[in-house]
């Protein structure tokens, strides 16, 4: 890389292109992602995300703009854990992009500094039911984590153009003030509620739970991605009843069938929460995602009254 | 696509339309054989059945867990077989059960035996719905290849005993008419056609492979009734829609596998079309 920088520089000044000089191209697979490259990059990156915010990050159709994209990028920013595991490695491999294939600078697994929950400790076997070996990859759901994937950001693209490292450390220190102001302000929010007892859908918030005192009780799904079967349920449905369980969160791409009936049963509210930026046309930055999701509980815990 | 110049959007795109073709080859002349024997959903059935084998291939010790641990294909592998041989037993004497119906049948259970084996797994059951939903924008050059050779191997096979093939298909439900193995030969069929479809699959996903084997035949049946003919109309038809679909995914930006099944669709549409504004088309009775 630094061999590299000089020698384009200088070709491009005799060229008398402008290319050498172009913001650096940044792809993720995520919104979230997309959000936080944006807050460090200001200007001096163009960044897009594969995947809309309203998808299933598990499962996303690739398009052929997908393939052009990761071509052309300098930084591919990936949530990494196994998210994408799906849809993703084979178009890294096609895209003809030495620079973003994993291991090389321009390929950032976000996940590496964050702090990872439900990581399986020692041997996994059947008897502990679904375990996800890299952890839970919901983690961004985590204000703190935002920080940390942030920071990852802000050291990867000051290696990359080290011209611009002070401007990226300069907007790193803005979005951290921002975000600390704002932590504040959601933790204050959600402050009165501590230990609230909640079952969602997926296991997409358990970073979101230990980040804003929610006790995640149960899930709808039986298992990750295996849909909700009628003892599952049942026994969901006592439990939720014994502990007193009023609300339920379900991501928005899955089936709201089972949690309303689950609601029926239980007199518990439906809640759609989106886990990731762009899950609702309101949801437009990093920030907006907690507002917009904390907004929702806050008001659907004091319409089903205290617990 | 940006900055990105004609010629490299092609190359990116060749390995896809590659594919496609190799697709479009073997699976028009598959179709022909499955219209003629009216197991339409034979297909999906037998790439559920390859599904379950690679569901069951990854709870065994041997797998380690790894969807792409060589015991996994080969045990999807083995199920695909006993899927052909099913397919094979049960036709001729219980002619009062429609074979369509054991196939579907046989779909619905594999597909639930598929999630209940899921149920027990210990990774996320995520992984393995992608085994049913290829990527044909996503294909390598090297996948391409291997098809290409595994492909062409099952096509000599076909075009080597294409009589007796032809003979079993053209005839089916009259099996002592034939004077053959009946059942040898529809289990090979199913056999030979099963392992086509569990690679298409993995590279195509369900619903284009489906569309590759079946719209081609359908159209050429709209003009032609020979099969040398049939076989003509279905590869130029695969052909055409493959170069549309890949190219409308292109302008449109739309998911490259989704666009090719309805360019399938609206072309055969439009043959319907032209078949009635133009009696004379119609394949006169031999």
């Amino acid at each position: 890389m630094r061999k590299f920088i000089p020698t384009a520089v200088l070709l491009g000044a005799m060229l008398g292109s402008a290319n050498a000089f172009a913001a650096m191209k940044v792809v993720t697979t995520t919104q979230d992602l997309e959000s936080i490259v944006r807050e460090i990059g200001g200007d001096k990156v163009t960044v897009e995300s594969l995947a809309k915010g309203y998808q299933d990050p598990h499962f996303v159709e690739a398009k052929p703009s997908f393939i052009f994209k990761l071509h052309s990028a300098d930084l591919l920013v990936a949530v990494g854990r196994e998210l994408e595991i799906g849809w993703l490695p084979p178009l890294i491999s096609q895209s003809r992009n030495s620079k973003i294939q994993p291991g090389n600078p321009g390929y950032l697994d976000a996940s590496l500094t964050a702090d990872i929950l439900d990581i399986p400790t020692g041997t996994i076997t059947r008897a502990m039911g679904d375990v996800h070996p890299q952890g839970n990859p919901h983690y961004w759901l985590d204000p703190a984590n935002g920080r940390r994937i942030a920071q990852a950001v802000q050291a990867r693209l000051a290696q990359l153009s080290p011209g611009d490292a002070a401007y990226f450390a300069q907007r790193y220190a803005d979005f951290d003030r921002r975000l600390a102001e704002s932590q504040k302000r959601w933790k204050d929010a959600m402050a009165p509620y501590k230990g609230l007892k909640v079952v969602t859908y997926h296991r997409s918030w358990p970073n979101f739970a230990a980040a804003f005192g929610l006790d995640v009780i149960g899930y709808v799904e039986p298992k990750p991605g295996i849909p909700p079967s009628p003892g599952h349920t049942l026994a969901l449905q006592q439990e939720m009843k014994r502990q007193n369980v009023k609300i339920v969160l379900v991501e928005p791409y899955f089936d709201s069938k089972t949690p309303t009936a689950i609601g029926r049963d239980t007199g518990a509210k439906v809640l759609v929460m989106p886990p990731s930026v762009g899950g609702v046309p309101a949801i437009t930055d990093y920030f907006k995602l907690f507002d917009y999701g904390i907004n929702l509980l806050v008001s659907a815990i004091k319409e089903s009254g205290p617990r | 696509m940006g900055d990105l110049a004609l010629a490299e959007i092609l190359d990116f795109l060749a390995a896809p339309f590659a594919a496609s073709l190799i697709l479009t080859g073997i699976h028009a002349y598959l179709g022909v054989h499955v219209v003629e024997r009216g197991v339409i959903f034979v297909d999906l059935s037998l790439a559920q059945i390859a599904a379950l084998g690679a569901t069951i291939a990854i709870l065994l010790p041997m797998s380690g867990g790894d969807p792409h641990a060589p015991s996994v294909y080969w045990v999807s592998l083995v199920f695909t077989f006993i899927g052909a041989a099913i397919f094979s037993m049960i036709r001729g004497k219980q002619a009062r059960i429609p074979q369509e119906a054991i196939i579907g049948i046989t779909y619905a259970v594999a597909s639930a035996a598929a999630i209940l084996a899921m149920s027990k797994s210990t990774s996320e059951g995520e992984h393995l719905k992608h085994m049913l939903v290829g990527n044909i924008i996503a294909v390598s050059w090297a996948e391409v290849g291997k098809t290409a050779v595994l492909y062409g191997v099952v096509g000599v096979f076909h075009y080597v005993f294409r009589k007796q093939f032809l003979t079993i298909s053209m005839n089916h439900g009259r099996d002592d008419a034939t004077g053959l193995n009946v059942r040898l030969w529809d289990f090979l069929f199913y056999a030979s056609f099963g392992f086509v479809v569990t690679s298409s699959v993995a590279i195509a996903g369900v619903l284009l492979v489906f569309c590759y084997l079946i719209v081609p035949s359908v159209a050429a049946m709209l003009f032609a009734d020979s099969i040398g003919k049939r076989l003509a109309i279905g590869w130029t038809m695969g052909t055409v829609v493959s170069a549309l679909g890949v190219y409308l995914s292109l302008v449109l930006d739309l998911p490259t596998g989704a666009t090719i099944v309805c360019t399938f669709g609206l072309v055969l549409i439009l043959m319907a079309i032209v078949r009635v504004l133009i009696p004379r088309l119609a394949p006169r009775p031999v």
